[in-house]
């Protein structure tokens, strides 16, 4: 019998077996891989202590300086999201800005999410319009709960927007700018999920215009219609066109067999919408949500290389909270037992971060985009733009904050000083600031409006 | 008990000493996979599964991938490793500095593969052809010294 045990060690296959199904189970094994991480982190936290000689917070006005560049982005992202809106849509409806908490949804055309959460209740944006926006472009429609993309949804859960590509989403009447005077009525829907792109154009006003469209990257706009039941207004940037079919060659015309449209901006990177109160003429806009931190203390770990961080906090942090020190983010926190966590610094993550970009000049309205990080050199991250590979390029310099990744980090805290990759035109050079040691830090316990 | 006791104290830790050993500006090497060698070719089979958790529980406090793909990602080297326990027994060092270099080079390769599957990417999932090199130079001489000493003195299996 010991033989046969030691010729196949049901044991080592046995933990294997555990190790997937806690995979597949996460939250059934969580409490317990937090104790034992927690615990051996203990060790960790005393060894820590003993070596080397904390370096202290950075001045106070660099703290105060990144604070301030944090709102003016906020400030600057809000004027862009409720000024850029078309004016009638202004003057008649007052604008709530929502966060958006999460993105979603199954079967969406193009194989793209096609569904968002935000921060606000059903009941809360009770008498807003059906749809949300961002500057001048259309996101989706408001779910109603209980209504279609609802159906189990209360009024007390968070809003749901069912993007144009959701498979419930209402065809719209849009037109596509194919000339500086001429435009194409179309009807758009939802595209399938094997499909290239999100939307697709479903019916043209002139078919035959719509074959010879030999050019992509045409705008979209959204159309008003008398008498068609929609409450989407005109002249709504839906997104721009790509097109399906084969290419001029010598000796053929080109042939178009399908258009679709990919919307802008993309829903995965999005941090902010704006939905609109009914009849709320002019009316301000609403004080944007304040982020609420706890204070904590982090140690680096020895030889992690600014990496890996020890956070000990008076109680239970939260699970993705966003840790930031003097006014910079420093990473994103998993929570162990014992009132500590381990913080990853920004530029060990390999997770995909939604982020806002804020390019140098004035008036240049901020950009969202989602990205990973995939090199890191000291100080400096190399991070890699992810979605439409037709996008329009990145800023050649500016300013890098957080986007909006969940309920515990907050859009608007600031990563580092940015510069587009001259050998890659999807990639950006960060420069993080230099940090060592231990200092206090303040970790994100969520949102509260003023 | 007093052997579990310096595993699970002692073990996981040595991912920082490798981290400090890496910041005096020695050659880097992956302790991981210094872990796996031991596990696979000269600790006791009966104790295999919680010998592979300290080590695991080491690479969860220094790498964002959560405990259980830890387990995976130094599991399975591990048990196809173990077969040649029966070709490669005791201190060969050649051996062990070439399967070091395979198990250095499959250990990225298996964390990228489950983190793309778990959706849990790491930066632990990136291979470094110097850190692969150094740990086939460094782990057949820090093997013969690890099993001398606590904790992994406790749990070599006897012939």
């Amino acid at each position: 019998m010991a033989k046969k045990s030691s010729a196949f060690p049901v044991g080592l296959y046995g933990a294997l077996l555990v190790a997937l199904c806690a995979l597949t189970l996460p939250a059934v094994f969580q409490p317990v891989e937090r104790a034992l991480l927690g615990a051996v982190a203990r060790v960790s936290r005393a060894a820590a202590g003993l070596a080397g000689e904390p370096v202290g917070a950075a001045p106070a006005a660099v703290g105060a300086e990144r604070v301030a560049r944090s709102s003016d982005v906020l400030r600057r992202v809000a004027a862009h999201h409720v000024g850029g809106a078309p004016a009638e849509l202004a003057l008649r409806h007052g604008p709530v800005r929502c966060r958006v908490f999460g993105v979603g949804g199954r079967g969406g055309g193009g194989g793209a999410p096609c569904e968002l959460r935000l921060d606000r209740t059903y009941a809360e944006l009770g008498d807003s319009l059906p749809f949300v926006t961002q500057g001048d472009c259309f996101v989706g429609y408001l779910a109603q709960p209980g209504g279609p993309g609802a159906a189990d949804d209360v009024p007390g859960d968070l809003a749901r927007v069912l993007l144009p590509n959701h498979p419930l989403a209402a065809p719209m009447h849009a037109e596509v700018e194919v000339g500086p005077d001429a435009r194409l009525r179309v009807v758009v829907r939802p595209a399938a999920a094997a499909d290239p792109a999100p939307v697709r154009v479903d019916l043209w006003d002139d078919p035959y215009a719509a074959a010879r469209m030999e050019r992509a990257l045409l705008p979209v706009w959204t159309r008003a219609v008398v008498g068609s039941g929609s409450h989407v207004p005109g002249g709504l940037r839906l997104g721009t066109t790509r097109i399906w079919g084969y290419a001029r060659t010598d000796d053929d015309e080109a042939l178009t067999l399908g258009v679709f449209v990919v919307p802008e901006p993309s829903a995965p990177s999005l941090s902010h919408v704006v939905a609109w109160r009914r009849d709320v003429a002019g009316a301000p806009v609403e004080p944007p949500v304040a982020a609420a931190f706890a204070t904590a203390t982090v140690r680096e770990m020895p030889g992690m290389a600014a990496g890996r961080f020890l956070l000990v906090a008076d109680g239970e942090v939260a699970d993705g909270a966003a840790v930031a020190r003097d006014g910079a983010l420093l990473g994103v926190v998993r929570p162990l037992a014992f009132g500590s966590g381990l913080v990853t610094g920004f530029a060990a993550t390999r997770l995909p971060w939604v982020l806002l970009l804020a390019p140098d000049g004035v008036g240049v309205p901020p950009v969202e985009l989602r990205a990973v990080v995939v090199r890191a050199v000291g100080e400096r991250v190399w991070l890699r733009r992810l979605g439409d590979v037709m996008a329009a390029p990145l800023p050649a310099v500016g300013e890098l904050f957080t986007g909006s990744n969940g309920a515990h980090c907050p859009a608007g805290l600031w990563i580092g000083r940015c510069e587009a990759d001259s050998q890659d035109l999807n990639q950006l050079i960060v420069a993080l600031p230099p940090l060592q040691g231990a200092a206090t830090v303040r970790w994100c316990t969520g949102e509260r409006r003023p | 008990m007093k052997r579990w006791l310096a595993w699970f104290l002692l073990a996981p830790q040595a991912y920082l000493l490798a981290g400090m050993w890496r910041e005096c500006g020695l050659p880097a090497f992956d302790m991981g996979v210094l872990w796996c060698l031991f596990l696979a070719f000269f600790a006791e089979r009966t104790a295999l599964p919680w010998l592979l958790l300290g080590a695991a529980l080491g690479r969860a406090l220094v790498d964002d991938a959560s405990l259980a793909l830890q387990v995976l990602v130094l599991g399975v080297p591990v048990a196809l490793l173990l077969p040649l326990r029966l070709v490669l027994h005791g201190q060969r060092w050649l051996h062990l500095a070439f399967a070091a270099a395979a198990v250095a080079f499959a250990v990225p390769r298996l964390a990228d593969w489950f983190g793309a599957w778990f959706a849990q990417p790491s930066a632990s999932a990136q291979a470094d052809g110097l850190v692969v090199l150094w740990t086939a130079v460094l782990a057949p001489p820090l093997l013969a010294v690890a099993r001398r000493v606590p904790p992994c003195r406790g749990f070599v299996e006897v012939a």
